[in-house]
């Protein structure tokens, strides 16, 4: 196979994840919440860009539907689930995501069942190279990815991304100093599903199918993986949490082929994975990256012309 | 319409078989600190939740500025400017000590979600603002060298500072203070309260509990007595201190 191909994959895999991972970011980095059903809306934005696409709409408007229709059932969810306590939400929220892909997964009218259905690409041009074609996905995914960084960057330095992260410390204490709690946490679930299922829509147009065993609840915990090693809180965090993540991911698969090991190397690669999260949680909680300050344009003029304030308060 | 700024009438609140608060009337009129007092388990904070919106009654009623409150969510209490103070801090520690200040303004603009990301202009000209204001609040707390440095990193009583500082940073009409003078030491809990009178010159209404009745009684212009859920005596400090049913409610005599 061609080398460079390998790692144009890797980057749009990078992308896409990226993706996700800004999401979860949004969700529990800055809002709090415990995000245990992340594939559930990854799931749905890929099924709704497949179901669109057959019936011919163009791709823009597929990965659109894909982000909104997440984005109602990341409200819909929240509805119950944000009054549970948040280990229960953790639950529930998991439950949601296995439901889902079991319904797919044997309702065959819906979308082929255990076969799936074949999507076709977003972009695809007249005898284009494998190459071209990966250079558009790439183009692609990381306009995608720019505009969920931006957004969530944008969010989380403003008295929006201030009032998150005083209901993720003490949700209580928020909601006594004005804060609704249950509002912002709605809304942050729903953002966040929204992202999810446009990354879900490009994940499926780039390996051309979906099929539910795309979609296990390992894909949850890996972007948890990414989130938590990158650091929580920081959007710069995340991504580099997702490439880490995925360069190991993919470097351990060619690694087995040339270690001889005693073990199945396909197993081996989850139990690093755990031993990472124990890892990055016992010595590193705060991820590579630490948390970004909350930089609003007033807060940053303060801070570097603290002595000006200060000479010009007394 | 009765004049007067908070109304509490028959409220009463029972954990189990326990009346924490039974049948309390009290009325906070515009002006002025207003204490309340009474021996621990008396049911002081518990009517400061319930007034808060934190504890729905079991029964009564709760005005604020003549609109009944009893039915409204505790962030929609705080809009109307009945702010708190807890009494044990409840600061967000990762945040600095500045945010915590600002978080607590009422009125932002920029804490809605579309506001935050398409009207950026019209919240950025009020953050200027409220940092100043929290910079001179801060100041006036002496923490002002603080402002930058994560609020975990506060000692125990200059939390106790932050979290009043925070309430007032809210522009409150009435504030409920809970031991704002506990654990720190007598003579900054004396300043304390010398400011909060500076506040109450400026309109700010102060509802104070407080075990530090030497402080809270130089500085109260009405306070009322609290025992087994009841509001037992109201009256001016040097009253209460001549009525005998005070010292049996505080010293347990018969």
């Amino acid at each position: 196979m061609d080398p460079l191909l390998y790692v144009f994959d890797l980057i749009v895999f990078i992308g896409i994840f990226g993706i996700v991972s800004l999401s979860l970011n949004l969700e529990f980095g800055f809002a709090g919440l415990d995000n245990f059903g992340k594939v559930a809306f990854f799931l749905i934005g890929a099924y709704t860009y497949a179901l669109l696409s057959q019936i011919g709409l163009p791709f823009y408007l597929c990965l659109i539907a894909g982000g909104l229709i997440s984005a109602i059932w990341g409200l819909v969810i929240s509805l119950p689930a944000l009054r549970l306590r948040a280990d229960y939400l953790a639950i529930a929220i998991l439950a949601f995501g296995e439901i889902l892909r079991l319904i797919v997964k044997s309702e065959d009218w819906l979308a082929g069942g255990d076969w799936g259905v074949t999507v076709a690409p977003a972009i695809s041009l007249a005898g284009a190279s494998h190459r071209v074609d990966a250079l558009i996905n790439i183009a692609l995914v990381y306009i995608c990815l720019f505009i969920c960084f931006l957004v969530v960057q944008l969010l989380a330095s403003s008295p929006y991304g201030r009032a998150m992260r005083a209901i993720r410390e003490d949700e209580v204490a928020a909601e006594a100093l004005g804060k609704d709690r249950s509002k912002h946490k709605a809304q942050a679930l729903m953002l966040g599903s929204a992202m999810a299922g446009l990354a879900g829509g490009l994940y499926a147009q780039y390996l051309h199918c979906v099929l539910p065993g795309m979609f296990m609840p390992m894909i949850t915990f890996t972007v948890w993986i990414m989130v938590l090693l990158g650091g929580p809180g920081n959007n710069w965090g995340v991504l580099l949490g997702a490439a880490l993540v995925e360069i190991f991911d993919r470097g351990t698969n060619i690694a087995k082929d040339y270690v001889a090991l005693p073990i199945d190397p396909s197993n081996l690669q989850y139990i690093l994975f755990g031993a990472l999260i124990i890892f990055v949680l016992l010595y590193r909680p705060q991820g590579l990256l630490k948390e970004s300050k909350i930089g609003t344009k007033a807060l940053r003029l303060a801070h570097n012309g603290r002595r000006a304030f200060k000479s010009k308060g007394s | 319409m009765e004049e007067g700024l908070l109304r509490v009438r028959e409220v009463s609140k029972h954990f189990g078989g326990v009346y924490a608060v039974n049948g309390v009337n009290l009325d906070i009129n515009h002006g002025g600190i207003y204490g309340l007092v009474g021996p621990n388990g008396s049911g002081k904070t518990t009517l400061f939740n319930i007034i808060l919106g934190l504890h729905k009654p079991d029964q009564g009623v709760i005005h604020f500025k003549d609109e009944c409150i009893n039915n409204l969510a505790p962030h929609q209490i705080y809009e109307l400017g009945l702010v708190n103070a807890f009494q044990i801090p409840r600061l967000f520690y990762s945040l600095s000590v500045l945010d915590n200040m600002v978080v607590a303004a009422r009125g932002q603009q920029g804490d809605k979600l579309f506001n935050s990301l398409f009207r950026r202009g019209r919240w950025q000209e009020q953050e200027k603002g409220l940092i100043e204001e929290a910079l001179d609040i801060l100041e006036l707390v002496e923490l002002e060298q603080w402002a930058f440095s994560p609020a975990g990193e506060l000692s125990g009583g200059q939390r106790k500072l932050l979290e009043v500082a925070r309430g007032l940073m809210a522009k409150p009409t009435l504030l409920l203070l809970d031991e704002p003078a506990a654990g720190i030491n007598p003579v900054l809990g004396k300043r304390i309260f010398q400011k909060l009178k500076d506040f109450s010159h400026n309109g700010i209404v102060f509802f104070i509990v407080e075990h530090r009745l030497e402080i809270l009684f130089e500085f109260a212009s009405w306070v009322y007595v609290m025992d087994k859920g009841r509001i037992v005596i109201a009256g001016q400090p040097q009253d209460i201190v001549d009525d005998p049913t005070f010292y049996a409610v505080y010293l347990g005599e018969e």
